[in-house]
């Protein structure tokens, strides 16, 4: 084993030598290329790698231009990379090529695993009296703390909400207004069966094929369950199976429910009544529908309670001083009231920052078009989610191939259950060790 | 190389023959000189693109590394004992042959048979063999995302075209039953063109006298396909059936697209499960040891394919 051993390290030692490999906590990168157009030469330039693309692209875009014309001494770049999930590949690939961006958006599961290994830079130091505890909305800001230190700041934040179609509710004699628990929209499955929807009659609700996982853990607790506490497994227990029964039923033995590559693509065509989708999609679901649309509270079942999830920002620890410090000016810029509150107007996700709620436009938006305002009056419901889907690396994917199976193939959500509860045993052992040492 | 600097011990008269020798020794090290320079830009591109990230990735498989430590660390053969008794690896197993399986026979026989039909002096076959063709240099995803728009179940191709029947089209992509046969379908759509292509040059190659002189012995259109065209057709047989096996093998674009491995694991083939260890898990170990395992089984695969084929393949 020791001549094992000594040839493994050879062969490590030779592997750095010849540029392959790992990372050095504390070394510095370069940036990703890009280009700086020529009335911001000079400045220093961010990278900044961000996954919206569509509307909530262009709304990135426009707040990046507003921050580069309103000072000399920063250019910040932004670099669309696909999904959350994309992301996060990236920049471990970057790394990997001793190469880094100076921001990058991370999602509810993706800044754990940049965190764990110390790739985020720690963020206290860089707060100011705008930027920092106190400004930003307390649960969403905390999430990013841990033992005192913040990884990252909050900023296309969200919780699912539920949307509804209020023409097919109307053509249903339902009333204006999403169902209060899971019960009363079973009940109203019949009633909803009867609207016809491109010649067929509308389906209840539609469930995400992808990343589904997500809504499902609120799902969940409102049946009474959890995926976990702390790293031990409870998925394979009565509440979690009680939500995956609630929704077997009414894909199998109702015909109301499906699963659907992007049920908000579907329910802004009108083929399904309902859906619970991130409140980050109102912008988008709202342009598409040409029904007028309605929002409300996630339904409750035997408890209350839905997950928050979506983006925040993380700085990554291997670039240079200098980026750093005006990395730091961007996310102090993005942490004003006006500009939190606009990136809210112009998305639909909540508002990160305390006085944003108070900025006028916001204001007059939610008075406008009450949807906007929905999950802000949710958020105190909304809990981080539990500790095995954001620390168990692809804990995720399993919770949703698990659903998937329940979905497509009928199989029965206390087997399915166990078994993806097994697998998400071995994935919390994996990193038991460091969250043991860094979290708890 | 030592032999050459031995001191002589040779009569006189031969001093000449080992001047010769030397001469002759030393233009053949020039020579070597040149050869190495030549093939060295070459080489030097395939080592470094080609064999470096295997001996890397075997490396990595013997690793627990999530790419974002600053280490990986040492496991030995761990990463190979747990895959290897995995069953949830058996079943990717599974589902990959029979996928591959499917598509390759599919190609082939479709292709042959669409290859023939291109051989016939039809009016407007050159464009009919132009389409046949083009999806195959068309991008996996922009293909994936046609076909997951006809396999839609809601707004779909075939929706409108099943409907009318009376009959409720299956929802291809969110089924475990329909998906891997959906994605057979639109690899087949995107690979029978390349092999009707290269059966139809081979077609065109073939020497007319055999054909005939069977003709006018009376042998039926049958026996002269079976006897004598499909032998000599064998070695364009083998040469697709070798890159479409490896082309199937590492399938990846439109599965990536259109299902994710899913519903469940309907259509976790390997090449999806590497990405799905590496990439969504980030357990470069587990994924570099999946790839070693693909790497191996191509490679078994390939020299067993040669092998039997090497008997069998007339090469003219």
């Amino acid at each position: 084993m020791s001549m094992l051993r000594r040839t493994f390290l050879g062969v490590t030692a030779g592997l750095s030598l010849a540029g392959c490999g790992y990372r050095s906590v504390d070394a510095t990168y370069s940036q990703p290329d890009g280009e700086v157009p020529k009335q911001y030469a000079g400045r220093t330039r961010v990278v900044f790698w961000s996954p919206y693309g569509g509307v909530n692209g262009k709304a990135v875009d426009k707040l990046v231009a507003k921050f580069n014309d309103s000072q000399q001494d920063v250019y910040v770049e932004v670099q669309f990379q696909g999904s959350y999930d994309d992301v996060a590949q990236k920049v471990a690939a970057a790394l990997v090529a001793k190469q880094a961006p100076d921001l990058a958006v991370l999602s509810d599961v993706t800044w754990e695993r940049f965190f764990l290994n110390d790739a985020l830079e720690p963020l206290n130091g860089y707060f100011t009296d705008g930027f920092g505890p106190g400004v930003y909305q307390e649960k969403l800001f905390g999430e990013y703390v841990v033992k005192g230190q913040s990884w990252a700041v909050p900023f296309a934040r969200s919780t699912p909400i539920m949307y509804y179609n209020r023409d097919a509710f109307a053509k249903a004699g339902l009333p204006d207004r999403a169902p209060r628990t899971w019960s009363e929209l079973r009940s109203w499955v019949p009633s909803l069966a009867k609207v016809q929807s491109g010649g067929r009659s509308l389906r209840t609700i539609a469930f995400a094929k992808i990343d589904g996982d997500w809504q499902f853990q609120g799902n969940v607790w409102q049946f009474g369950g959890a995926y976990s506490k702390g790293l031990d497994i409870t998925i394979d227990q009565a509440g979690a199976v009680a939500a995956g029964e609630w929704q077997r039923s009414m894909v199998h033995d109702l015909g109301a429910a499906y699963m659907a590559s992007s049920p908000s693509t579907d329910f802004a065509n009108g083929l399904v009544a309902v859906i619970q989708e991130s409140t980050g999609g109102m912008k988008t679901i709202s342009s598409k529908a040409k029904f007028k649309v309605g929002a409300g509270f996630i339904p409750s079942e035997v408890a209350s309670g839905l997950a928050t999830g979506g983006g925040g920002i993380g700085m990554l620890r291997n670039i240079s001083d200098e980026r750093k410090q005006a990395a730091a000016t961007f996310l102090q810029f993005l942490a004003l009231p006006e500009n939190s509150a606009w990136w809210t107007t112009q998305t639909g996700y909540l508002p990160v920052v305390n006085k944003a709620r108070e900025d006028a436009e916001l204001k007059k938006l939610i008075a406008e078009q009450p949807n906007y305002g929905v999950a802000i009056a949710q958020l105190e419901n909304a809990r981080q989610q539990d500790a095995i889907r954001l620390y168990g690396r692809n804990a995720n994917v399993q919770i949703y191939t698990g659903l998937q199976q329940i979905y497509a193939d009928n199989a029965q959500p206390k087997k399915v259950f166990a078994s993806v509860g097994r697998r998400l045993e071995a994935i919390g052992d994996e990193v038991k060790r460091l969250y043991e040492e860094k979290v708890l | 190389m030592t032999v050459v600097d031995l001191p002589a011990r040779t009569h006189p008269d031969e001093r000449t023959i080992a001047d010769g020798n030397d001469q002759r020794k030393r233009r053949r090290r020039r020579e070597y000189g040149l050869f190495a320079l030549l093939v060295a830009p070459n080489l030097l591109v395939i080592a470094v693109f080609a064999y470096w990230p295997i001996i890397y990735n075997a490396f990595l498989s013997l690793t627990d590394w999530n790419m974002i430590a600053a280490r990986p660390t040492f496991v030995g053969l761990a990463n190979y004992g747990r895959t290897l008794t995995d069953p949830a690896f058996h079943k990717t197993l599974w589902i990959t042959v029979v996928f591959t399986g499917l598509i390759v026979v599919g190609s082939l026989v479709i292709g042959l048979a669409l290859a023939f039909l291109f051989n016939l002096p039809l009016k407007g076959r050159g464009a009919v063999r132009t389409i046949a063709f083009a999806p195959h240099i068309l991008s996996g995803a922009a293909v994936a995302t046609i076909w997951a728009f006809i396999f839609d179940p809601g707004y779909g191709l075939m929706r409108a075209l099943i409907e009318p029947f009376g009959a409720e089209p299956p929802d291809w992509m969110n089924n475990s039953d329909w998906a891997l046969p959906g994605l057979v379908i639109v690899y087949l759509w995107k690979n029978v063109g390349f092999a009707a292509l290269i059966y139809l040059a081979g077609l065109q190659g073939l020497p007319k006298e055999l054909d005939e002189a069977a003709a006018i012995d009376g042998a039926s259109t049958w026996t002269r396909f079976r006897s004598i065209k499909l032998p000599l057709l064998a070695p364009i047989t083998f040469f697709l059936l070798i890159t479409t096996v490896i082309g199937t093998f590492q399938a990846f674009d439109v599965i990536a697209v259109m299902t994710g491995g899913g519903p469940g694991d309907a259509t976790t083939t390997l090449s999806w499960s590497i990405y799905n260890e590496g990439f969504q898990a980030f357990n470069a170990g587990r994924a570099a040891t999946l790839s070693i395992i693909m790497f191996v089984i191509l490679l078994l695969v390939t020299t067993v394919q040669a092998r039997v084929m090497e008997r069998r393949v007339h090469y003219r």
